[in-house]
Order: C-alpha cells, then sequence, then structure tokens
C-alpha cells in the first residue's frame, strides 16, 4: 500500500509561486549575472559557487561536479519538462500521523525547549571561559562534515559547550542554553552516511516553529536560607504580543513563550516619576494581600525612569536593517515594518538620520544615511522595499553597523534596528560570532533593538539574545497598532536610553518573612555578588519606561508555609545589621549606569510597614491591573502557585481597574482573558 | 518549441555574457525550479527562497557552463543542491517539521493551498524521513527519476538509492499501519 501512494507523489500539484517572489528571483538572479559576466568581471574560475550567496558552504563533493553523463542529462531533462497533472491523493490515513511518526523513532520525543532546562539551574555557578574549542567546532558545523555528528555527539548527552566568549555570565547561561538545544537538533538532523539515523522526530501536531527557550518557574525561597533575591530588569514586551497573537487565533500561547514579567511591563502606568535625570529611578513599593492565596501578600516594586523631554532629548543617527526575504512578503510582516517606518520618520526630528539596509540573497544599502529633513528621500526607499530572496542576516548587520559607524555621533543615539520575522540565516555555529560583534559594537557606541514580526518562524531565543548583547529591546509587532505603540509612543524609550545595566536586589528579613517568591524574572536572575559588580551586564531602561516587579511573600509564623521549618539546629536569624527593625520586611536596591558612565549609582528603599494595604481594593489602579496580569501570564505558563485562581478573577480584577486607558490596552487584556478561557492548548 | 531558441543556444550565449538570453532562460525555468524546491521544502514561502537563491547560483554559475549536458540538467542539479542545502541549514537550528507548521505561520495572507491539500500527510511523512531516504524518495517517486540517476544527483550508488528506497517504505509503512 505504500508503493501505489508513493507513486501519486509526483502527480500532486504544487501551489504555484507568487508573481512577486518570481520577480524577486528573477531581478535577483539578473543583478547577479551582470556582476559575474565575463565582461563585468574577468574571473573565470569554474566553482563560481563557492561564492554563491548562501550561507550553507561546503556542498558534499558530487554536488560540486557540475558535470556528468550526456544520457543521464537528456532523461532528467526530459523528466523536468513534463509538467505533472494535478491529481487528488486519496486520504489513506488519519491525521495524527505525525504522532506516530515520533514514536518510530524508538527515542523519547522531547520538545527543544527540554533539552534546555536541564544545564540552567547549574550553569550560572561558575563557567570559566573557554573560547578555545569553539572555534573548530564551528567550523565543523560550517563544513556539515559527516564528522559533525562525532565532534557534537557528546553534547546529547546534557553536557553544556564551553561559553563561546567571555561575556557576562547571564549571557553565557543564555547562550549556552540556545546552543545545548540546537547543538542536540543539529546531531539528530546531521545525515551519518548510510546508516540510518534513529533519532529523527516529528513534532507534536500543535508545536509551533517558533523557538523559545525555557526557563524553569522561579521557585519558593526560604528568606532565613536564602535571603537576598537578585535580577536585572527586563522592558521587554515581546512575550505579551506574542500571546495575544496565539489567544487570538484560538490557540494558548506555548508556555515557554510567557515571560511574566514581559507581560506586566508591556502596559504603561503611572507611576510616580522621579524629579531629574540625575535620580534616574523612582521606586514605589506597595504591600497587598495576595488574591491567590490569602495568606500571602504581593510585595509590588514599581520603578518609573526618568522621561527626557524632547530638547533634551539627543539627536538619533538610526540604521534599519531589514530582512526582505521572501518569507517577509505577507501583509503583517513586510508591509507592516514599512508603515511603521513611515510612522517613526514623522516622529524624528530633522537633524536625526536613518539609513536602511535590506538583507536576503545577498545584502544592499537601500539609503545611505540621510538626514529626517529630507523626508522624501527617505520615504522613497522604504516605498521601494519589497520581498523576496532568502535570508543572509549575517552580511546585512555588517553593512547596518559600518553605516552606523560611518556616520557616528558620540553625543548621539546611534542604533540598528533590525526588523526580521526571525531567522537570521547565519547558522548556529556563527551566532555566537554575530554576537560576539554585537557585543563589540554595543562597546562603541552602536547600540541594536529588534523589531520582530511574522508568527511561525519568529526565533525568539536569538532576538531576545541579540538585544539583550546589544543594549536593546526586542519588541514583537503583530499589527499597526502595536508599531505605534512600540515605535511611536515609547520611541523616546525604545531609542533613548536613561540608564544601563539596571539590576535589583532585595534582601529579605526572616523575622517578618519566611518564605519569598519572584514572579516573573526567569531568565534575568543574577548572582548575589553581581549585584556590586559593574562589570555584569544587565538590562538597560529607555527614556520614561517603567519597570514592575512583584513578589509573593509569605509572613513569618504563617500556618500556610510551603517548605517546614528545620527540626534541628534552629537556624538563628542573620543578623540584619542595625536595621534588624520589626517594621522592615525586606530592602529594595537598585543599581545602575548612566548612558555614558561606568560606575554604578545606587538607590535603596526599606520594605515596611507603612507601603501595605490592608486589601487589595485599596491599592491604586495601576498596581490592581498589573497584579491581574501577572496572574494571567502565571495562568498560561501553567505556574502552581496560583491555587484555585482562574481566568474569572484575572478578568474581574482587570475591570476594576482598567482605568482611563485610552489607547484600548487593558480592554484589549480583558478579551484575552476571555479568549483563554475558550483556548485549546 | 518551434521559433524559439532552444536552451543549447540561450545557454552558450548566456555562458558568453549575453544578458538577454540569460534572462529568456531564467524565465523559462524559474517554474520548475521553484516546483522542486516546493518538493523538497513543502512551504510555499520557503521554496519561493530556495528558488531565488539557486536562480542566482545560476546566475554566478552561469559563465561556467560549458555546454556539455543539457542545460536543463544543470538547473536541475544546482535546484536540487540549493534545495537540500537550506533545508539542512534550517535543520541545524529548527528540527522541526516544516512543512504544517509553515502553512500554519502563512496562515496569515490566506493563499496557502497547502493547508488544504489532500495528500499533506503523506507529504509531511515523507519530508520528516531522514534526509537521504527523503531525497530518494522525492528524486524517484515526485520526480520520477530511475534509481541510477537518481544515485548519480546524489552521489551515491544505484544500490544504495534502492536501499535507501527500501528504508524509506519500510518507515512510512508503519506510519501507515499505526494509524
Amino acid at each position: 500500500m505504500v508503493e501505489p501512494d508513493l507513486i501519486r507523489l509526483k502527480d500532486t500539484p504544487v501551489p504555484p509561486a507568487g508573481d512577486d517572489a518570481k520577480r524577486a528571483a528573477l531581478a535577483a538572479a539578473t543583478a547577479a549575472f551582470e556582476k559575474s559576466a565575463p565582461g563585468a568581471k574577468g574571473s573565470t574560475a569554474p566553482q563560481r559557487l563557492s561564492h554563491a550567496s548562501s550561507p550553507t558552504e561546503g556542498k558534499k563533493k558530487m554536488r560540486q561536479t557540475f558535470q556528468f553523463n550526456r544520457a543521464l542529462a537528456a532523461s532528467i531533462a526530459a523528466l523536468m519538462i513534463g509538467a505533472p497533472a494535478a491529481f487528488m491523493l486519496s486520504r489513506t490515513y488519519a491525521p495524527g500521523g505525525g504522532g506516530s511518526t515520533s514514536n518510530l523513532s524508538g527515542g523519547p520525543i522531547s520538545p527543544p525547549a527540554e533539552v534546555a532546562v536541564a544545564p540552567h539551574m547549574e550553569a550560572p555557578a561558575a563557567v570559566p571561559p573557554a573560547p578555545a574549542p569553539s572555534a573548530p567546532v564551528a567550523r565543523e558545523e560550517r563544513a556539515k562534515s559527516t564528522t559533525a555528528a562525532g565532534a557534537l555527539g557528546g553534547r546529547v548527552d546534557g553536557v553544556a559547550p564551553p561559553p563561546r566568549l567571555a561575556g557576562s555570565v547571564q549571557d553565557g547561561v543564555r547562550q549556552k542554553l540556545s546552543r545545548s538545544a540546537h547543538d542536540a537538533k543539529s546531531v539528530a538532523a546531521v545525515e551519518t552516511g548510510a546508516s540510518p539515523p534513529v533519532d529523527r522526530h516529528v513534532a507534536p501536531e500543535s508545536e509551533f516553529r517558533d523557538r523559545f527557550d525555557s526557563k524553569e518557574i522561579n521557585s519558593v525561597k526560604v528568606a532565613a536560607t536564602e535571603p537576598v533575591s537578585t535580577f536585572s530588569i527586563d522592558v521587554d514586551t515581546a512575550s505579551y504580543a506574542f500571546a495575544r497573537r496565539a489567544l487570538n487565533d484560538g490557540r494558548l500561547p506555548p508556555k515557554d513563550s510567557v515571560r511574566v514579567e514581559e507581560f506586566v511591563n508591556y502596559f504603561p502606568y503611572d507611576y510616580p516619576k522621579p524629579e531629574s535625570a540625575q535620580a534616574a529611578f523612582k521606586p514605589t513599593i506597595t504591600v497587598t494581600p495576595s488574591p491567590w492565596n490569602p495568606g500571602n501578600r504581593l510585595v509590588h516594586i514599581a520603578i518609573q525612569g526618568y522621561a527626557l523631554q524632547s530638547a533634551e532629548r539627543p539627536r538619533a543617527n538610526l540604521v534599519f536593517l531589514i530582512d526582505v526575504s521572501g518569507s517577509m512578503s505577507p501583509q503583517d510582516r513586510l508591509p507592516l515594518v514599512k508603515n511603521a517606518l513611515r510612522m517613526l520618520v514623522d516622529e524624528l526630528k530633522p537633524e536625526d538620520t536613518v539609513a536602511v539596509v535590506t538583507y536576503a540573497s545577498g545584502s544592499g544599502v537601500a539609503l545611505e544615511p540621510t538626514k529626517i529633513a529630507d523626508k522624501s528621500k527617505i520615504l522613497g526607499a522604504i516605498d521601494a522595499l519589497g520581498a523576496g530572496g532568502s535570508t543572509a542576516g549575517g552580511q546585512g548587520i555588517q553593512d547596518a553597523y559600518r553605516l552606523a559607524e560611518s556616520n557616528f555621533d558620540a553625543s548621539a543615539v546611534n542604533r540598528v534596528i533590525l526588523s526580521t520575522d526571525g531567522d537570521f540565516n547565519v547558522g548556529v555555529s556563527d551566532q555566537s560570532e554575530l554576537k560576539g560583534l554585537i557585543e563589540r559594537k554595543r562597546e562603541k557606541g552602536v547600540f541594536l533593538s529588534i523589531l520582530g514580526v511574522g508568527q511561525g518562524n519568529y526565533n525568539d531565543a536569538l532576538m531576545q539574545t541579540l538585544a539583550q548583547n546589544g543594549n536593546g529591546a526586542a519588541v514583537y509587532v503583530d499589527n499597526l497598532n502595536e508599531a505605534r505603540k512600540a515605535l511611536i509612543e515609547e520611541a523616546s524609550s525604545t531609542l533613548f536610553p536613561i540608564a544601563k545595566d539596571v539590576k535589583i536586589q532585595v534582601e529579605w528579613n526572616p523575622a517578618r518573612v519566611s518564605e519569598y517568591r519572584l514572579i516573573g524574572y526567569e531568565t534575568r536572575a543574577l548572582r548575589r555578588e553581581d549585584f556590586n559588580n559593574d562589570k555584569m551586564d544587565a538590562g538597560d531602561v529607555g527614556s520614561g519606561h517603567r519597570v514592575t516587579a512583584m513578589y509573593e511573600i509569605t509572613p513569618a509564623n504563617s500556618e500556610k508555609k510551603l517548605v517546614d521549618e528545620l527540626r534541628y539546629g534552629k537556624q538563628k536569624a542573620p543578623a540584619v545589621g542595625q536595621a534588624s527593625a520589626e517594621s522592615e520586611f525586606g530592602f529594595l536596591k537598585l543599581r545602575y549606569k548612566l548612558p555614558k558612565e561606568g560606575a554604578s549609582r545606587l538607590i535603596t528603599q526599606p520594605i515596611t510597614d507603612q507601603q501595605s494595604m490592608e486589601s487589595l481594593a485599596r491599592a491604586p489602579q495601576d498596581v490592581r491591573f498589573s497584579i491581574a496580569v501577572a496572574a494571567f501570564a502565571q495562568l498560561l505558563k501553567g505556574a502552581p502557585y496560583l491555587g484555585g485562581y482562574g481566568y474569572d478573577d484575572v478578568i474581574a480584577l482587570a475591570q476594576s481597574a482598567k482605568g482611563d486607558d485610552p489607547f484600548g490596552y487593558r480592554a484589549e487584556f480583558v478579551n484575552l482573558a476571555r479568549l483563554a478561557k475558550s483556548a485549546r492548548p | 518549441m518551434p521559433g524559439e531558441e532552444t536552451d543549447g543556444d540561450l545557454a552558450r550565449r548566456a555562458a558568453a555574457g549575453d544578458r538577454a538570453a540569460f534572462a529568456t532562460l531564467a524565465e523559462r525555468h524559474y517554474d520548475r525550479v521553484y516546483a522542486l524546491a516546493w518538493r523538497w521544502s513543502g512551504a510555499r514561502a520557503e521554496a519561493q527562497d530556495i528558488a531565488q537563491d539557486a536562480m542566482v547560483k545560476i546566475a554566478t554559475a552561469m559563465n561556467g557552463f560549458r555546454n556539455d549536458c543539457a542545460f536543463t540538467s544543470w538547473v536541475y542539479r544546482i535546484a536540487y543542491t540549493t534545495a537540500v542545502d537550506h533545508i539542512r541549514a534550517r535543520r541545524r537550528v529548527v528540527a522541526l517539521e516544516p512543512a504544517r507548521i509553515s502553512a500554519l505561520a502563512d496562515g496569515a495572507d490566506n493563499e496557502t493551498p497547502e493547508n488544504d491539500m489532500i495528500g499533506q500527510e503523506l507529504w509531511r511523512a515523507v519530508r520528516a524521513l531522514p534526509d537521504q531516504q527523503r531525497d530518494a524518495v522525492l528524486l524517484v517517486y515526485a520526480q520520477d527519476l530511475s534509481h541510477g540517476e537518481a544515485a548519480a544527483l546524489m552521489g551515491c550508488s544505484e544500490k544504495t538509492v534502492s536501499w535507501h528506497l527500501h528504508e524509506a517504505r519500510k518507515r512510512l509503512r508503519i506510519i501507515l499501519e499505526a494509524v
């Protein structure tokens, strides 16, 4: 029964290529032809393919030979011309075949994320930078030799590869996570000659092609044994926009794609503002009862960044690096990006400059750095962008940085804004080089932000890593409204940093707090000693940005503790210095650097009874709304700490805290919570 | 085709740098290159990417074309290697089966017929085969080559192709019967 089915393969109709794609391909081919025509350039080397645009070099020996026997050639030619007739193939088995294919492989079916989970808990501890081994591995991978399987084989056993770069530990960890997942994959994918690999699997039916790194949900910590909690600030919001898109399609977002802090930080809140750019932040602390756990309390930490006035705003030197590969053609990708850019151009000041670089099969400069004063030229260049070709991001990013540097202005904001639907086609081995490049440019003062579009191909983990290494935010944009929010309303925060390496550390007072749990920020955890280490890279905050973090705490002497006290050797509460004051739950420390400074500044504030509210209803509206958002994200993530608290409770709490909501973000949130109730996993 | 120049003549001129001749050839062969790309990748957007890549390669390599084989076969070979390389490159990053997921992803443009196509299951199963088994099946069944021709393209012996096909059929049968 297999044979007749297979015979039908040749009769299956092929969905036609789009006219645009065809035109783009032919144009690209003609351009390449002219470049390499004998008249234009005297090279006569027969093996042109070695410098063709594809990033995948190193074909098999046989494939490099373009000459083969005539008889064979003729018959192949004849077959190619025979156009397949339209033919309907009868369905011989029910859907779900994919699932059983997985079982075939014999090995356990693990979603990509799980590969990453194992090493992550230990990873931050002590990983000495060991860049040496990376180079040969990278080369091997690029060469795609069959021996690569052997070289990488060891990684499958959960042995994390050495960090590629002596970057910050946090970055190293992220990178390693994604690498270990990728390596495992690549091993699975590498063909080893004639022997059929066993470890091949097909994704489960509901799997997304989008890639997300997984992190374990923050667990409950005992204040007496582990009183200090340290993390980096995060102003990304991509996770929320991504979940919104899934929910609007009637699906729950993949759990790994949900980052609680990005949900919470998506919304504009009206927190008390700092007075001057020198005191870049103002923290506001509110302690309320936990809505999902009556005995517990929530410590809500709101941090408002200083908003630059337009006059103080530095000049902007922006380079847009735009993916124009064929996959960008749907309406919600390149056309959306173009509209977003047009809006942004309207917002910038006349002396700001914009340049546009595109990348696809090759990379090209679509617009040299041009002052906004010459708006029509910029708009013309944006209009002329069209999708077609495949992605070669590596060259594109080099070109973008070159332009940014050619127009570098030490007093300006110099930023590359990468806009893509995800795949940055540089191959796994080159990702670390790319990250290194972005880090080096960051040191020189050129930052990177990412505007992600499209769904299905979106490489969240890579984009996060790149943006974080480039001192930028990764924003996921799925409609024009979102683009406006990201680029216009928050243009100044996206583009103009007020502080960098912003870290938060909270020390809990075991006399008042027995257990605590940081809600979200799993990907941003720092070690305790990293807090005072100015070398340690952390999140950046743009003008007017606000950041919210929440802890759920169990007061001392509570009946509801999750972790039992030890029977033996009752621990004495560590001396909290003179501040063993009974009135303090804990102590907040915030460290940041001004954009052009190397030494950090410190803001501190005790968390006291004065900030405590008797009931949630008395908490400020923004605090209540952000708590609803945090609950929602935890539900989507499947976090185990919410008890019976459900979507209806989220909706009720959010409804009560909608406030003015001029752009409808909060109303939209309530709708999403309703959708989540009926969404399928 | 009467009244039209043959591929051979055009290719000779294109190899010598004749732009118009190349443009005609490119226009004439794009659809076939794309069709092959689609068979391997299973997703329209990706097939378009592969096809463009292959066209660029063809253009770049054009002046190395020696006319010692049919132009069509030469194009065909480049298309095949480009498709296989593309899929490998992608798979080094994503090991998920692409066809249905791309279909899902492209849902937004509402013009992706592979979603509704009957027989999608079979394509899916075939594309999920190990690379060489997949190539053997697609070359022999979808492109209707002989085992010898497939072997020449894949760079292995005819026997190996037969063995790959045998293994592929075995695998596919288990899938079918498991349902």
